[in-house]
C-alpha cells in the first residue's frame, strides 16, 4: 500500500477573511409554486435540491459586551453530512451604492461531536430552530428557499410547528472582501423575481427596535 | 417624352436604386447575424434589425408614392436583344444572379401579367361567379358573415376572459407579506419567536403575542387575559438574545401560574 | 489511513535530540524502511479570556492541533474531554474569537521529522521543538491495512520490538477509551496531544528543580 507523499509546507489554516452578501425576502405558502417555477427557469440547470436542517444558535457571554455567536447546522435528511460551523459577524448595511447586506462569515465543516465541544469551550445553547426548503444556485449566487419551524420540545426535531404563513427567501453569495460588484450581480437577479418576491436588505438593527 | 420627365424618372429611378441597396445590406447583415452568431444573438437587437427592415420599406414605400415620381407602370420596358451568351456586365449588375439574358430568363424577369394557366383559372373562376343565382350568392355570403361575427366574438371574449382574470390576481392575490419577511428574519438572525429551551429554574419563557407555549392555553378568559398582559413585557423579548430578560412585575415560577396570575391581576392593571 | 501508535523516546545518554534521531533513522534504513517524504503535527495552546463570563471554564485549556497527515483538517480538543475535527477554517474562527481564546504562543508544540515506509508500515520520527529548542523525540508507527486498534497490537508491539527495543510502549489508552475498537485519525492527534503535555511537564520539573 502506497501512502500519498506528504509537504512539509506549514500548515496554514482557513480561507482569508470571506464576506457573505445577502437579501432577504419572503414568499407566502400559496405563492410557492409559483416562485419555485421561477427559479427553476432563471436559475442553473440542476437536480432541484431540497434539504432540512437542525440549527442550534450558541452563545459564549461575555462579562460585558456583547456574546459570540456561532451556529451550528445539522442536515436532518442526510444525517451523514458533516455539521456546518458558522460565524456571522455584524451586518454593515452600507450606502445606497451597494446593493445588498454585507457580514463577515466564517464557514466550517465539522465531525458531529460540534454540539459536545461547543458546551466544553463555555457555548451555551440559545434557541434551535428547522428550517426546511429549496436551493437554488446561479453561477457564485445561491438562492434558499425555506420555510422556518419552532421546536416544540427541545432537541426534538420531530415535533415542530411552522413559525408563519410564509417561506423565507434568501438570495446570498459569499465572496473574499472588497468584491461589492456581486451586489449589482444580485440586484439584478432580485429584480427578475419581482413582483412575486420583494429581496431586500434587511437591517437586523431596524428589527430590534421593532 | 420631354427631356424634363426623361431627368425626372432617371433621378427617382436613382433614388429607388439607392433605397432598394440599402434594404438589401441591412436585410444581407440581418441573415448573416441570423446564421452565424444566433447563439449571442438576443431578442431586443433582433428586433431592432426587425424595425430597421420596416423603416426602409416605408421609406421605400413612399418615396413610390411620392408626387414628383413618375408613374412607373406607365414606363414600358421592351426586351430588344436577346442572346444565349454570357453576359459577363449582366452579371456583374445582378450580382451573379442572371448570367444570361436569353429567351429562358426574360419571360421571368420582365413579366408584367400573371401565367397563362393562372389567367385561365382566374377566368374560370369569374365565370362560375357569375352563373350563380344571385339570392343564392346573397344565402352564402350571409352564413359566411354570420360564421365570421361568432368567431370573432368567441376570440374578443376569452381575450376579455384572460385579461380580467390576470387582472385581479395582480390586484387582489398578494404573493407575499412583509411582516412574514421581518418575522422570518429576526427569527433566524437572533431568535425572535422561536420558543427557548424551557428550564424548571429560568423566568418564564419568552412567549410572543399571541402565541401560547405548549400545553399552557387555558380556556376561555384567563387566555385572553394572558395575551393582552403579555403582550406588554413581550415588546422588548426580541432583544433577549443580547440582554438578560428584565424581571418581570412578580417573577413568575412556571407558565401555568403566569395565567393564573395574569388573569387576577388583570383588574388592577388598569 | 489505519492503526497508530504514538509514543516518545528518551535521548541516547551523552547525545543530543538530533544525535538519537540520526540513530534511529539509520537503523530503520537498514531494516529496509524507505524514506518518504516528511512530516509535522503541530498544536497551539488556547485558554478561556477573563472575560469569559464563565467561572468554569477558567484554567481549561483548549488544544488546536494540524496533521500533515490530514493536510485538510483541524482538530480541536480538549485533556479528556470531547474532541472536534473541522475543515481548516476552524483556524480563521480562532482568530475571530480572539477577545474569547487568547492563544498562549509560547506554548506552541510540535514535531517534525523523516516519514519512513516499510512494507504495510508507516514510520514516523519527529523532533518535538517548543520554541527554538528541541525538547524531545517521537516516534509514530502506523499499520496501513486495518482500522481495528486492538487487532493490531501484537503485531505492532512485534515490529516496534525489532527498532526501539526496550523503548517499545505499552498499549495506548485510546485503544482501550473506544467501545467499538474503530481507530479513527482523532486518535492519533490524543496520542501527541498526550505526548506533548507529557513532554511540556517533563521540561518543566528540573527547570523547577534546579531553582
Amino acid at each position: 500500500m502506497e501512502a500519498p507523499p506528504v509537504t512539509v509546507l506549514p500548515v496554514t489554516g482557513g480561507t482569508i477573511n470571506m464576506m457573505e452578501y445577502i437579501l432577504q425576502g419572503s414568499v407566502l405558502d400559496q405563492s410557492l409554486e409559483s416562485l419555485l417555477h421561477r427559479l427553476r427557469g432563471l436559475c442553473d440547470n440542476m437536480e432541484p435540491e431540497t434539504f432540512v436542517d437542525h440549527e442550534l444558535v450558541f452563545l459564549l457571554k461575555a462579562q460585558q459586551g456583547s456574546p459570540f455567536i456561532l451556529r451550528a447546522r445539522r442536515s436532518v435528511d442526510k444525517p451523514t453530512m458533516p455539521w456546518h460551523l458558522r460565524y456571522l459577524g455584524q451586518p454593515e448595511i452600507g450606502d445606497k451604492n451597494r446593493s445588498a447586506l454585507v457580514r463577515n462569515c466564517v464557514d466550517v465543516a465539522t465531525s458531529d461531536t460540534l454540539n459536545e465541544f461547543l458546551i466544553e469551550m463555555g457555548f451555551r445553547m440559545d434557541h434551535e430552530f428547522v428550517v426546511k426548503g429549496h436551493i437554488f444556485r446561479k453561477g457564485m449566487m445561491k438562492i434558499v428557499v425555506s420555510k422556518v419551524f419552532r421546536i416544540l420540545l427541545q432537541g426534538n426535531t420531530d415535533n415542530i410547528e411552522p413559525l408563519s404563513l410564509s417561506y423565507l427567501v434568501e438570495l446570498n453569495v459569499v465572496a473574499p472582501p472588497g468584491q461589492d460588484a456581486v451586489s449589482d450581480d444580485m440586484k439584478n437577479f432580485a429584480e427578475q423575481l419581482k413582483p412575486l418576491v420583494h429581496l431586500e436588505k434587511i437591517d437586523p438593527k431596524r428589527l430590534h427596535q421593532a | 417624352m420631354q427631356p424634363r420627365e426623361e431627368k425626372q424618372l432617371e433621378a427617382s429611378v436613382d433614388t429607388i436604386i439607392s433605397r432598394v441597396a440599402d434594404l438589401k445590406s441591412s436585410l444581407a447583415s440581418f441573415i448573416h447575424k441570423l446564421e452565424n452568431e444566433y447563439e449571442r444573438l438576443n431578442w431586443p437587437s433582433v428586433l431592432d434589425n426587425f424595425a430597421l427592415v420596416s423603416g426602409q420599406l416605408n421609406t421605400l414605400n413612399k418615396l413610390l408614392r411620392n408626387e414628383k415620381t413618375p408613374l412607373l407602370r406607365n414606363q414600358v420596358i421592351i426586351p430588344l436583344l436577346l442572346c444565349p451568351d454570357r453576359d459577363d456586365e449582366l452579371m456583374k449588375l445582378t450580382e451573379g444572379r442572371v448570367p444570361v439574358f436569353s429567351h429562358e430568363v426574360v419571360p421571368d424577369h420582365l413579366r408584367t401579367k400573371p401565367d397563362p394557366e393562372v389567367e385561365e383559372q382566374e377566368k374560370q373562376l369569374s365565370a362560375d361567379a357569375a352563373r350563380l343565382a344571385p339570392d343564392v350568392a346573397q344565402k352564402q355570403i350571409q352564413s359566411l358573415n354570420k360564421m365570421c361575427g361568432i368567431l370573432l366574438d368567441k376570440l374578443n371574449n376569452t381575450r376579455e376572459e384572460r385579461e380580467s382574470e390576470s387582472g385581479a390576481l395582480r390586484q387582489s392575490k398578494q404573493t407575499f407579506n412583509p411582516a412574514d419577511t421581518n418575522a422570518l428574519v429576526a427569527a433566524v438572525g437572533f431568535g425572535r419567536g422561536l420558543s427557548k429551551p424551557i428550564r424548571p429554574q429560568g423566568p418564564g419563557g419568552p412567549v410572543p403575542p399571541g402565541q401560547t407555549l405548549p400545553g399552557a392555553g387555558l380556556p376561555g378568559g384567563p387566555s385572553m387575559a394572558q395575551v393582552s398582559m403579555q403582550s406588554g413585557p413581550n415588546q422588548q423579548q426580541g432583544m433577549a438574545a443580547q440582554v438578560p430578560p428584565q424581571g418581570q412585575p412578580g417573577k413568575i415560577p412556571s407558565t401555568i401560574k403566569t395565567n393564573i396570575k395574569s388573569a387576577s391581576m388583570h383588574p388592577y392593571q388598569r | 489511513m489505519g492503526v497508530c501508535v504514538v509514543s516518545q523516546i528518551p535521548a541516547v545518554e551523552g547525545k543530543s535530540v538530533q544525535q538519537t534521531v540520526e540513530m534511529i533513522t539509520k537503523k530503520l534504513e537498514i531494516l529496509g524502511a524507505v524514506k518518504q517524504g516528511t512530516f509535522c503535527v503541530d498544536c497551539e495552546t488556547y485558554h478561556a479570556a477573563p472575560i469569559v463570563n464563565n467561572s468554569g471554564q477558567q484554567g481549561k485549556l483548549m488544544y488546536v492541533m494540524h496533521n500533515t497527515e490530514y493536510p485538510a483538517s483541524c482538530f480541536a480538543l480538549f485533556e479528556n474531554g470531547p474532541c472536534l475535527v473541522a475543515d481548516t477554517n476552524f483556524d480563521t474562527l480562532m482568530i475571530k474569537l480572539k477577545g474569547f481564546f487568547q492563544n498562549a504562543k509560547s506554548n506552541k508544540i510540535e514535531s517534525r521529522g523523516q516519514r519512513y515506509q516499510f512494507s504495510d508500515f508507516l514510520v514516523k520520527v519527529g523532533t518535538v521543538t517548543m520554541g527554538p529548542s528541541a525538547r524531545g523525540i517521537s516516534v509514530e508507527v502506523e499499520y496501513c491495512p486495518s482500522i481495528v486498534s486492538n487487532d493490531c497490537w501484537n503485531l505492532m508491539m512485534e515490529f516496534m520490538q525489532s527498532f526501539m527495543g526496550s523503548h517499545t510502549p505499552g498499549i495506548p489508552s485510546v485503544f482501550t477509551a473506544k467501545h467499538d475498537g474503530i481507530y479513527t485519525p482523532t486518535d492519533t492527534v490524543i496520542q501527541y496531544m498526550e505526548l506533548f503535555n507529557k513532554i511540556r511537564k517533563q521540561q518543566q520539573a528540573p527547570v523547577s528543580g534546579m531553582r
